[in-house]
């Protein structure tokens, strides 16, 4: 009985995530949110001619694998976060949550949309870059085997925490302006668009405490010659590290996710959400 | 008042002495209520006056501060989702999915039930067919309320929970979805309770009114024995000798008027007997309780 249950909302779930991505697909302004960020890793890689210093790898590759890296971490921290806010503001959480089933099935169909928006978007962007700019592709299975799983664990470490974000920030207006600005930071400080040796230590420090250095090195491992590894702070790809520091942040954002993102289905009722729509009425912030 | 002869299986909704407590905000002072298998039940009340509290108490979505809830024999603080799928929701503020399709949307949540209605059916009844194809944010308001209806009956619920419906509505658009609410009542059989701020709404539709003022409930029952109790007490209206205004309220007010003429010993000035509307009851209870002089007897003011 339990049992036809559970297949029943996974049958939903998966449903509803295929829906959700049609949707996106069909979505101009969504969908380029997405594709700008391939436009702009491909224009920056055609425009520079450079190499990392003290190797034969195009800095137009470090800057690809760094973008790569940038996607995943962008749709875990900055999409999933903006989509749970405003799902919840529009009361879809609560729906979901007066149907049987209906939170487990949203939780699959936001993990069927945040993987099919990362492997549309990587396969996006490793392919156009490989056509158009000679981007770098795996050598080999080892390398494929290598962007399998620093992908995943990627996506595993910032995911959760996005959702336990998307869990406690406010409204979508204020979600984006409050993550964005830290995001770009970590861009910029971990590596992902110029060598990271060429920041100072301190910086460096802070920047790996964070998950994107580790994915843009983990991804550059995989897309790059072995022999580019002299170029990386430590001298080397650091994997183990790469792994210990993502699966880290994977069972932080698993550990702070399931009790906020419970807090925040048991929290929604009718009268919160239409005072919270009063409000955005009142602010003229939504349309009537 | 009702008769309660009825069997324990036909009770859907059970409430004793409910309260509510937000810091030391009283909103529920101790709710009961008795909603039975198949009625339409109205919980009117002025805003404020805790129906949206009482409803999500029952729903399952607010914690009470004391009292015995059992909707559908289940105390709803501990629902689960077998639960859960006998009830059906239809909230004021939805807006949720604005960009699935009306039917896309409808056929998605039948997913989630054993034994669904059939979407294209329930578009017939909701009268949505021709919306069937339509993005669910460019629906005008009635029509996406009567979707929320649609996504409120899909799993085939035993009780349905509407707050405050028509909030906001054209005339037209208040009309259609009464009529909506009549068929859902009378040929599908679902018991539905209805909050609602509007007297002439919850009059028309249910076929019991329990009114909620201040946090408890001042009066219950059919409308008809509503309007019967409010007009059993007559109010008789003269000007007194003195020439102040004298107010009394009275079962019997041909004996009231018959004793002032006696002892006027002539034609009373300003003399008036009134037999209060349910409305008048209810706009009374309402501002009484509003102006804070809100005592537990009813009935019986006399003013001079």
């Amino acid at each position: 009985m339990k049992g036809t249950h559970m297949r029943r909302y996974r049958r939903a779930g998966l449903q509803r995530g295929g829906i959700e991505l049609r949707q996106l697909l069909r979505n101009p302004k969504e969908l380029s949110g997405h594709l700008t960020n391939v436009a702009v890793a491909l224009a920056l890689a055609a425009y520079i001619g450079d190499d990392v210093p003290g190797t034969q790898t195009p800095m137009a590759h470090l800057v690809l694998a760094g973008f790569a890296a940038y996607l995943l971490f962008q749709i875990g921290l900055v999409n999933l976060p903006q989509m749970l806010v405003t799902e919840r503001e529009e009361g879809a959480l609560l729906r979901l949550r007066a149907t049987p089933g209906g939170i487990p099935a949203y939780l699959i169909a936001k993990c069927v949309l945040v993987v099919g928006t990362a492997v549309g978007t990587l396969a996006l962007l490793l392919l156009s870059a490989a056509v158009l700019v000679d981007g770098p592709l795996p050598h080999g299975p080892g390398g494929w085997l290598t962007l399998l799983w620093v992908t995943t664990l990627g996506l595993l470490a910032v995911v959760p925490l996005g959702a336990a974000i998307g869990a406690v920030l406010p409204n979508p207006r204020e979600a984006l302006a409050l993550i964005m600005l830290p995001t770009m930071g970590l861009l910029v400080t971990s590596g992902a668009v110029f060598p990271i040796t060429s920041l100072p230590v301190p910086v460096q420090q802070v920047a790996s405490v964070f998950p994107l250095k580790w994915m843009a090195q983990g991804l550059r491992s995989a897309l790059f010659p072995d022999s580019a590894r002299a170029a990386e702070a430590a001298g080397s790809w650091e994997l183990p590290m790469v792994a210990l520091v993502l699966t880290a942040w994977a069972v932080l954002g698993s550990l702070l996710a399931v009790p906020l993102l419970r807090r925040a289905a048991r929290r929604e009722s009718g009268s919160r959400l239409s005072a919270r729509h009063r409000k955005a009425a009142q602010s003229g912030a939504m349309p009537g | 008042m009702t008769p309660t002869h009825t069997s324990a299986s036909d009770v859907v909704v059970e409430a004793r002495d409910v309260t509510m407590a937000y810091g030391d905000v009283d909103v529920l002072r101790g709710v009961d209520l008795d909603i039975h298998r198949g009625e339409v039940f109205a919980l009117l009340g002025p805003n404020g006056a805790g129906k949206t509290t009482t409803v999500e108490i029952l729903e399952g979505f607010r914690r009470r501060s004391a009292g015995d809830v059992r909707v559908l024999g289940t105390d709803p603080e501990r629902g689960d989702d077998a639960w859960r799928g006998r009830l059906g929701l239809v909230l004021q503020s939805w807006r949720d999915h604005p960009r699935w399709r009306v039917a896309e949307l409808l056929a998605h949540f039948a997913a989630y039930y054993p034994d669904p209605r059939e979407p294209a059916e329930l578009l017939a009844l909701v009268g949505l067919t021709d919306q069937a194809g339509r993005q669910v944010n460019r629906l005008s308001g009635g029509q996406r309320r009567r979707l929320d209806v649609a996504l409120g009956i899909v799993g085939r619920p035993e009780l349905l929970f509407l707050d405050e419906p028509t909030t906001g509505f054209d005339p037209e658009a208040r009309h259609e979805f009464h009529l909506l609410v009549e068929r859902l009542a009378r040929e599908e059989g679902v018991t539905v309770l209805l909050t609602t701020h509007d007297l002439v709404e919850a009059e028309r539709l249910a076929d019991r009114i329990a009114m909620l003022v201040g946090g408890r409930i001042r009066a219950h029952g059919t409308p008809a024995e509503l309007a019967r109790r409010a007009a059993a007490q007559a109010e008789v209206r003269w000007t007194a000798d003195d020439g102040t205004p004298r107010r009394e309220r009275t079962g019997d007010p041909s004996r009231l008027v018959w004793e002032l003429h006696r002892d006027a010993d002539g034609p009373i000035a300003g003399l008036e007997v009134r037999r209060p509307t349910l409305e008048d009851t209810y706009l009374h209870m309402v501002h009484r309780a509003a102006d804070g002089t809100d005592a537990t007897a009813d009935g019986e003011a006399r003013a001079a």
